[in-house]
């Protein structure tokens, strides 16, 4: 599919590019400042990275960080929630705030004339917050509500019950990091207080600041908006990943449903795994374009799909491996096999240079791409800040996937894929699936209704 | 403000051809909008336009099956298609050495698709589509919501009446035949926009469009889009409820109003940020914060030019309330704002936000050349990229109130209303399509 075609252009000489050069400086209050000057900007990007992700709370609280960090934008001592909508929308500015497992987020983008009135928001947001307990009640039962609507939604029910799955009861990366509703419904202002202050604090943060700003006045900026900002933060605890383990279909029901919601997978790997890259790259070849093998067989071959990928999903510690596809109900079955075919594949052995190739001239061409707005250079920050990855990670980011070759990619294939104790977890119509699988004999199979659950 | 530059150019095949330089980042952009979408579909042949925008990454002469795909991708690109009721747009964003090939590959499949074409391309596009409908629709709780809103707020025969997706049974009827005739009626250089955006080397980049595009032939005889002129208003209140797999009830309330690149449209547009954008917006604050009666909001316009559009604003129940309380607020508050106007600390808020999201937009080039292209191919105006804050920012609180007391009338509404099955029901699924649909 790749042979030379006589009538392809060549290409001309590429024009080099680099990660735009960025500084960092701890303040004395322990706050770490990046900064990323990019001069022909209009734009600036400010995030504040924060150790209060849901690896900072405790599992009876499960959901207190996600809500502690959302409940942030509705208010400060000084504004209530709706003034202080007004105060940063007049800027033209949105402020957000939110949280993921391994950190909490709060920032904006802003045009450049706004971004000082924009900072000193974020820091009355962050250190004087308002914890209105209308409006902290009124966040918890959108959530729950928000829980509730993604039962009805087939890919989101299928990614929760994934999880569940996968991680089983043991690991706290069985649930979502936005909580569960039994653990989310008790919630009060009173513990979003607590969990913010403990948590919040400068000593294990980060700002990145990105913009047509230099080091200097950025510097001076944040150090009169944060610069007393005080306290130590506990950190996160270490999240244990075991495997719930062994092959096994699991039908979330959902009658009537037309497609099927399949994942399949098992327990990945984490964000410092030494085999990042050929991890990366295999996936790639896998399931990560278009010109995949997943999406090729499923969708350009098979017609069962609208689009067949696989990847992981690295966090602090072991994050999911997943292929993933909404397939006809007719098919479901059949797209299965076809699913843990590709993977067997993939293990037994190494990928066609060509293909490979395909992959990793794709993730070093599209470098540039990627850090061409103020917001993706700031987010280029993020992994280097929170994982604490070399300060030259974008430096060596393109040899090191150039690094990667057939041998590696399927070492990687055979080290951490597991299709043979793979989960296999579908949302669908149980009534129809669930004859042709069990005729296709892979793995016991459970049936289980979301309201059981 | 960034200003974009605009340079025109038209080859003699009447392909009109848009350079817009930004050498920050060693990327360039290539955007190709043809004037075609599903509002030029025939009768028995709804999502055509889609179903084709598919096909032409089946190959085409010199490239094959997927090759369009592997090669960007392997360049390090980025690319896609989508199909909307007026125009189907092609775009591939790639480092700056590689601007020919994407032009290659852009006219290959402009000069040379139906070689390539067969029975068992056109039947695997047909599958990976009808599943594309089912997962965005028909699969989806509210799912079906623009399709029909699109059915009742225009008349059978109207070219928005249908969706872009179509319906199964004529996406099943569709045949080679209809892949030929589509082909050779829209899919030529005197139909279609090109942008170039970002780096690139200005005499060569022209030097290539000319070399890949001009030995195209033009089609003189491209049947004129039919018209999409209606009555400005319903002439009466229209309301659906729907049965849904859905957990929690949503009401979504829609009116007839000017279509895009008009200034009663550009006064719509304000009217949707108002209402709905941001959390100092009246219907965050009102319905969601204040009263707590919705779980979300939404409200904005759709940008099509035939004659009409709409706005549609949205409302989704928090549990426990009633579907028509919250209605009843909704219609409230849009009629507060036709009563009253919006103050003018409101218009300041939404300009502010309209102006930082237009640049946080404009940085990227891909984003760019999309605008470029549209401003050009439905107003034959590019310019129109360099007054999008101004144009936003004319719009004064007395044309708000005018439009709203032309338009957002009980007699120009559409209610529907989504609710949730009982456990026993068999939710009703609708059978027909929509949304904007990418490859």
């Amino acid at each position: 599919m790749t042979a030379p075609n006589p009538h392809r252009p060549a290409p001309g000489a590429p024009r080099p590019y680099h990660f735009p050069a960025f500084t960092h400086r701890l303040l004395p209050n322990g706050l770490t400042l990046w900064v990323v000057p990019l001069p022909d900007r209009e734009m600036v990007s400010v995030h504040l990275l924060v150790d209060a992700g849901a690896a900072s709370e405790s599992e009876a609280e499960g959901g207190i960080a996600s809500l502690t960090a959302e409940s942030l934008t509705t208010g400060t001592k000084r504004l209530d929630g709706h003034a202080f909508a007004e105060a940063s929308e007049r800027l033209g500015i949105e402020l957000t705030a939110d949280s993921s497992w391994d950190v909490a987020r709060a920032g904006f983008g802003a045009l450049a004339a706004t971004w000082e009135a924009g900072l000193e928001l974020l820091a009355e947001m962050v250190r004087e917050p308002r914890f209105d307990e209308g409006e902290f009640d009124r966040l918890r039962e959108e959530r729950l509500a928000d829980i509730l609507q993604a039962r009805s939604e087939p890919g989101r029910l299928a990614d929760e019950y994934f999880l569940r799955y996968v991680y089983g009861d043991e690991s706290p990366y069985g649930r979502l990091s936005a909580g569960a509703p039994e653990t989310v419904e008790p919630l009060a202002v009173a513990q979003a207080r607590t969990h913010h202050d403990g948590n919040w604090r400068p000593d294990r943060s980060h700002l990145v600041v990105a913009g047509p700003l230099d080091e200097d006045a950025v510097t001076t900026r944040v150090a009169a908006a944060f610069g007393d900002w005080s306290g130590t933060s506990p950190g996160h605890r270490t999240i244990p990943v075991a495997d719930s383990g062994g092959r096994r279909v699991v039908i979330v029901d959902r009658p009537g449903s037309v497609q099927s919601e399949l994942r399949i997978g098992h327990v990945g790997i984490d964000r410092r795994h030494p085999d990042y890259f050929p991890a990366m790259v295999m996936a790639g070849v896998l399931g990560g374009t278009f010109s995949s093998r997943l999406n090729q067989r499923l969708r350009e071959e098979l017609g069962y799909t609208y689009g067949a990928r696989a990847a992981f999903d690295p966090r602090r510690s072991a994050g999911p491996f997943s292929a993933r596809a909404a397939v006809q109900t007719e098919v479901t079955a059949d797209a299965i096999r076809e699913t843990l075919d590709q993977l067997d594949k993939m293990q037994a052995a190494p990928p066609e240079l060509a293909e490979l190739r395909e992959v990793t001239d794709y993730m070093i061409g599209v470098f540039p791409l990627r850090f061409e707005t103020t917001m993706g250079a700031a987010a280029g920050i993020e992994p280097i800040a929170i994982y604490g990855l070399d300060h030259d990670w974008w430096a060596t980011y393109r040899d090191r996937v150039e690094a990667v070759g057939p041998i590696e990619a399927h070492q990687a294939a055979r080290d951490l894929l597991r299709p043979a104790q793979s989960l296999i977890l579908l949302a669908g119509d149980a009534a129809r699936v669930r004859g042709p699988i069990e005729s296709a004999d892979l793995g016991p199979v459970e049936v289980v209704r979301p309201a059981d659950s | 403000m960034a200003h974009v530059p605009i340079e025109r150019h038209q080859l003699d095949n009447g392909l009109r051809v848009i350079l817009s330089p930004d050498d920050r980042t060693p990327i360039v952009a290539v955007n190709l909008w043809y004037d075609v979408g599903s509002r030029n579909e025939e009768r028995g042949r709804t999502g055509f336009a889609h179903l084709f925008e598919h096909m032409m990454f089946q190959g085409s002469a010199n490239v094959a099956k997927g090759e369009h795909f592997a090669l960007i991708q392997a360049a390090g690109g980025t690319l896609n298609a989508s199909t909307w009721n007026d125009r189907t747009n092609y775009f591939d964003t790639v480092p700056s050495h590689e601007l020919e090939l994407a032009l290659w590959l852009e006219s290959d499949r402009l000069a040379n698709l139906l070689p390539a074409m067969t029975q068992e391309k056109l039947d695997n596009q047909r599958d990976v589509v009808k599943n594309e409908r089912r997962v965005s629709i028909d699969n989806q709780p509210y799912g079906t919501w623009e399709e029909r809103l699109q059915a009742l707020l225009w008349p059978e025969g109207h070219p928005y009446h249908h969706s872009t997706i179509g319906s199964m049974e004529d996406l099943s009827a569709a045949s080679m035949d209809d892949v030929s005739r589509f082909f050779a009626t829209y899919y030529a250089p005197n139909n279609a926009v090109l942008t170039v955006a970002g780096d690139f080397d200005h005499d060569a980049a022209l030097a290539g469009i000319e070399r890949h595009f001009g030995p195209i032939p033009a089609n003189p005889v491209r049947p004129p889009t039919p018209s999409g002129a209606v009555p400005d208003s319903l002439g009466g209140e229209i309301r659906e409820t729907v049965t849904d797999q859905v957990e929690l009830p949503r009401v979504h309330v829609a009116y007839r109003i000017p279509p895009f690149g008009t200034e009663g449209h550009q006064a719509f547009d304000v009217v949707s940020d108002l209402l709905g954008t941001g959390h100092a917006s009246r219907l965050y604050r009102t319905l969601v914060r204040e009263e707590q009666l919705a779980a979300d909001i939404g409200a904005f316009v759709f940008p099509w030019a035939g004659g009409s559009t709409a706005i549609a604003c949205y409302a989704t129940a928090r549990p426990e309330v009633e579907i028509e309380a919250l209605e009843t607020r909704l219609l409230a508050e849009i009629d507060r704002l036709a009563t009253d106007g919006p103050s003018e600390d409101e218009l300041a808020r939404v300009r502010t936000l309209h102006a930082a999201a237009v640049e946080g937009g404009l940085e990227q080039v891909g984003e760019r050349a999309d605008r470029i292209s549209q401003y050009a191919c439905l107003f034959d105006d590019p310019e129109q990229i360099n007054t999008e804050i101004a144009r936003y920012d004319a719009v004064s609180a007395d044309l708000v109130r005018e439009v709203m007391a032309a338009r957002a009338t009980a007699d120009n509404r559409l209610v529907l209303t989504y609710v949730p099955a009982d456990d026993d029901d068999d939710a009703e699924v609708g059978t027909d399509a929509n949304d904007e649909a990418a490859a």
